[in-house]
Parts: C-alpha cells; structure tokens; sequence
C-alpha cells in the first residue's frame, strides 16, 4: 500500500498516511522545550491590565458577565479560561482566597440536575423523618449533642448565639465529602422558607485545603458575587441564579448532587470553611454568621 | 494539560499558517469573555475553545491578507511529535511528507481546514464540525470532497514537477 502513489490512494488509506503527516509538521509549542508559556503569557497579559478602584472583587458585582463587565471580572474570565486548559473536565476555577473553595465559571443548568433527590417533602411540611433528609447530606446526627457533633465531626462544630435562632432541628454529617457537617433550621416565623420550603437555612462546616480546591462551584450569567467581611474575616455573598457544587474526591471531580437551596454566604476562618444559605438577606446572613461561637 | 495548548496553538497554526499562533490564541483567550455566556453547562469544552481559536486564526488570515502554505513553514525533518502518532498512522517517508505538504498547501482553506482537523488533529467529526462551525452532518462529505481534491493535486504533483 505504500507504494501505491498518493493520488490513487482511497480516502480510508489517504487519511492514514496523513496522520502519519502530523508528527513531521512544526507545529508551534506550548510551553516547555523552548516555547512560550501560554497560559503564563495569558496571564501576565491580563494582569498588566489597569485595574480601576482597590477592590479586586469590585467587578464581581454586575450580575450578568456582559459587555459592561468590570474589568477585574474580565480578568478573572481569562484566567479562568486559561485553567480552563489545564482542566479541560471542568469549566476553569479562580481561587477566592477561602480554604478548599475555589469559583468555576460557567453557566448553571437551567434545571435540577437529574441526580437531585427526588422531592419526598411534602411543601412546608417536615414529613416522616430528620429535617432535609431529601437533601442527601450524609448520615444523620443528634443536633442536642455538641460534643457527639464535634467528635463525629473531628473538628469544632460552630453553633449560632443567637437566641431567636436556637439550636438546629436537624445535623448531617456526610464521610463521602470529607465529612461535611450541615446544620438544618426548619421554617418558622422570622425564618421564612428557602427553596426547600420546609428548610429555613441552612449552615455547612467543612475543613478545606487551599491547594486541594476541594469544593467548586459553578456559577452562572445571573449569579452575583459580592465580597463582605464576617467578623473581619474574607467572605463572599452570593446571590441570584442558583448554584452547583462540585468536590474534588479522590477519583477526580464529583458534583454534590443538591442544588443550593438559597442565596450563600461563603466565609472561612482559616481553618474551616461555612456556607450559610437563607432567604433572609446578606445583613442578617451576616449577623447571624458573626454570631456562632 | 499540554495537550489542550497544543491542540490550541495548532489549530491556530492550522487554519492560518502564516500567522503567529500563539499571539493568535492569547488573542482568543481575551476574547473568550464575551463568548462565555454562550458556553452551556454540560457542552464539550474543547470544541468551544478550538471554534474561538478557529475564528481568530481565520480574523488573522484575512487581515494577513496573504496566503501561505502549510508547506513554507512546516519542518520536513524527522518525525519528532510522539503526541500526534495514532496506531493507523504511517511511517512516511521525507519524499512522501513533502508531497503532502506541497499538496495541502495548494488546497482552499476550507479543504485544509476539515482535512487538517480530521487527520491533523485527530479530532473527531463532532469535534471538527463544533470547531470549524460545521454542521454535524456534514463533516464527512466535507471530508470526503477534500480528500478527492487533494487526491488530485497530488496526482499532479506525482504526474511531473511541481510548479511550486
């Protein structure tokens, strides 16, 4: 067959020879091996970029990522696209500066994803059973018991101060994600419904590690990320379209199959990482938040 | 994570050769932004980058406003690139790689363009037409009609001296 001339040659042996064409073809290098740096000359394009005002987040306001965009958010779009290559599974990460969080840009399914725990809660009603038990957070736990909580947990459980909230109706602890605590609150007056309608909110503890990004989240065109300060630690509100998590398992990236149930506030303490998720606004999120002891 | 650059930089290099591909992908990066909010959850990822890369090489080709061949910048050294060998691949000989070359770079863009990305790239037919902005179905005529020009060319080429 290789003798055959090249002009007679059908299209299923032309297509191989051509393939056979592709190594000795110069093409243009990546990076390493004397070629530039790709996502390092995207990068250090970007960031000669002037940007306008102190706040590096102030761009991740606008709610939609538009042509009015900031430039900053600009800036964190490319970078994005530029991890995007490095991790070509999902759709490219920025690093918040909180342990073990990590954005990823995109745009958010339009519907529940199909792994979403079907909705057995009758709407407003706890039904049989612990509260959220259709959230798939793990294994239930004694939420009267703060020590139980803690060893089970193997760190301190942070508990809300405030007496008008008292202590939780419900606790989970989930091992497949790196035991996860989550805190539930059911509807009542003062605590109004999230998108769970029994669930009034809902409060996550995790230990992350920075260089793990061991949770992802992607959010989409509607999303609205704001910086805040918790207690003088860094924190993020977001709010607007719904959200999708991801983590990082020791087989690759995993999505957390629950959609969140409102809008979140993110924040850390070094060490721990919350995500309190309520419909009653960034302010008492906050307050709510500068409370736990 | 290299070999999304690559696949990058050498579609850039393949729909304009004569451009400078990684200027040419830094470009569609920093473009890419606006593009995003078309990007939907769940869609393959590197065909949507490549189709950025594609239209960006394809914005440098006609303001280049010249044509080169793939041939005038391809190296006919020995083959070098283990990433690209595929199992049906042929070892080619340096007579037979010059042929090649000459006759793609005779070729219209758009032949070029579905035969480089077909057996170039190795990218799949969905991944080709997502790429080129193709419809699905109809990669494989698209490839097929190349094939048959380049086939000609090279039947030229094989019939006497090249022309250059």
């Amino acid at each position: 067959m290789a003798e055959r001339p090249l002009g007679q040659r059908s299209d299923m042996e032309l297509g191989a020879t051509l393939r056979g064409l592709a190594p000795a073809i110069a093409w243009p290098m990546g990076g390493g091996a004397g070629g530039p740096d790709l996502a390092t000359a995207v990068r250090g394009r970007v960031e000669s970029m002037p940007v306008p005002g102190r706040d590096r987040w102030a761009g991740l306001r606008p709610t939609r990522w538009s042509g009015s965009i900031g430039r900053p958010a600009r800036r964190a779009l490319v970078l994005a696209l530029v991890a995007l290559l490095a991790v070509a599974a999902i759709a490219g990460a920025v690093g918040l500066g909180l342990p073990g969080l990590r954005l990823i840009l995109g745009e958010a399914p339009s519907t529940p994803p199909p792994t979403l725990a079907p909705a057995t809660e009758a709407p407003g009603s706890p039904g049989p059973g612990p509260l959220g038990r259709a959230l798939r957070l793990g294994e239930t736990v004694d939420p009267s018991d703060p020590e139980r909580l803690d060893g089970r947990a193997g760190f301190h459980v942070s508990l809300p101060s405030d007496p008008d909230l008292g202590p939780p109706d419900a606790a989970w602890i989930d091992d497949l994600k790196g035991g996860q605590v989550t805190l539930l609150w059911a509807t009542r007056d003062g605590l109004p419904a999230t998108s769970e309608r029994a669930v009034g909110m809902l409060l996550g503890q995790f230990r992350g590690t920075v260089d793990s990004g061991f949770f992802n989240k992607i959010i989409g065109g509607e999303t609205v990320v704001e910086p805040v300060r918790v207690a003088g630690d860094q924190g993020y509100w977001l709010s607007g379209d719904p959200h999708i998590f991801f983590w990082e398992g020791a087989d690759g990236f995993v999505d957390d199959p629950r959609r969140w149930v409102g809008d979140v506030l993110l924040w850390s303490d070094g060490s721990i990482t919350y995500r309190l998720e309520t419909s009653l606004g960034r302010d008492e999120a906050i307050r709510i938040a500068e409370s736990m002891r | 994570m290299r070999r999304y650059q690559d696949v990058a930089l050498r579609t850039a290099y393949l729909v304009a050769p004569e451009a400078d591909a990684a200027d040419a992908v830094q470009d569609a990066f920093v473009k890419a932004y606006a593009a995003l909010s078309r990007f939907r959850d769940g869609a393959p990822v590197l065909p949507w980058l490549l189709r950025i890369v594609a239209n960006e090489g394809r914005n440098r080709r006609r303001s280049a406003n010249r044509r080169a061949g793939l041939a005038e910048r391809a190296s006919i050294a020995e083959p070098r690139d283990a990433l690209a060998t595929s199992p049906e691949a042929e070892v080619l000989a340096a007579e037979t790689r010059r042929t090649l070359l000459a006759a793609l770079g005779r070729l219209r863009d758009e032949d070029r363009e579905v035969i480089g990305a077909r057996f170039l790239l190795d990218l799949s037919e969905a991944e080709t037409a997502d790429t080129l902005g193709l419809r699905p179905g109809t990669v494989k005529s698209r490839t097929s009609r190349a094939l048959g020009r380049l086939r000609g060319v090279l039947a030229e080429l094989e019939a006497g001296p090249s022309d250059g």
